[in-house]
């Protein structure tokens, strides 16, 4: 499972060719990333719009 | 998989936390109609001479001159409607015709595998292209355990959203209704080909 090096390589200039580090203001694109646990829901009146994450982290819960 | 989750971000490649916040940002453009705070984001992005680059300043061009009311009634008309918007953006629609169906099936498994779980009050299936791309995000930053490595992000992506996301963005792209989600629709759509692309560089 092993990366070869050349291979790592040839992706990471091929995604920085495509213009993926290449937006200004872009790291803002990122706010809230990471919260998906933590957020809460939040209801417009008329629409049941939400501000949650799709997903979280799934527990498992112990069993006896 | 019993951990209570850090929120320090684990350390991944930067090319990838670029991807991981391209997808995270698709995830909050689809999941609801844009609010003033992504609004912002969109107003304020301005990119290189890629073909992304270019899709990113043709959406903050339209993020500057629509209102958040425009947006919304958008939103709505290509997503809600009255009983269905003019897109339907679930992998079992675009994959068999209807909702509910083996692509989500398929999808659910994989999730309980993986250790990602639908939030509590979402009520769309879990197939939807929002949900999918926050799945990606969160994957690729590890924030349902470590960080998941290229061949099973592959597998992911193979699995759930290489046979169709690419055309639901076309078909974003080329919505009657869509004026600020139409650029969105593009950045969706060459980033899809970018995913793809790198992708098969991963062997």
């Amino acid at each position: 499972m092993s990366k070869k090096p050349d291979t790592s390589i040839k992706r990471r200039d091929f995604l920085r060719a495509a213009g993926l580090g290449g937006a200004a203001g872009a790291a803002a694109m990122a706010t809230g990333i990471g919260s998906a646990a933590a957020a809460t829901p939040d209801r417009a009146a008329d629409g049941g719009y939400r501000e949650t994450a799709h997903v979280k982290k799934y527990y498992e819960t112990a069993r006896f | 998989m019993t951990e209570s989750g850090s929120l320090a971000a684990q350390a991944i490649p930067e090319e990838d936390a670029l991807r991981a916040h391209y997808y995270w940002f698709l995830g909050r453009l689809l999941a609801a109609p844009a609010d003033d705070s992504v609004l912002a984001i969109a107003s304020d992005l301005s990119g290189d001479d890629t073909e992304l680059g270019q899709a990113l300043g043709a959406l903050s061009k339209v993020a500057n001159a629509l209102s958040p009311g425009d947006v919304k009634e958008e939103y709505h008309e290509l997503f809600i409607g009255l009983g269905r918007g003019e897109l339907l953006p679930f992998a079992s629609y675009y994959l068999t015709g209807f909702l509910h169906e083996k692509p989500l099936a398929k999808l659910r498994a994989d999730m309980g595998e993986r250790g990602i779980a639908r939030a509590d009050d979402i009520k769309e299936p879990e197939d939807h292209i929002a949900a999918l791309c926050e799945m990606m995000a969160g994957q690729i930053r590890g924030d349902f355990g470590a960080p998941v490595d290229l061949y099973d992000q592959r597998d992911f992506f193979a699995a759930h959203l290489a046979s169709w996301a690419g055309r639901f963005f076309e078909d974003l792209e080329a919505a009657e209704s869509a004026r600020f989600y139409m650029p969105v629709g593009t950045i969706g759509r060459i980033f899809m080909k970018i995913e793809t692309t790198a992708f098969e560089m991963v062997n």
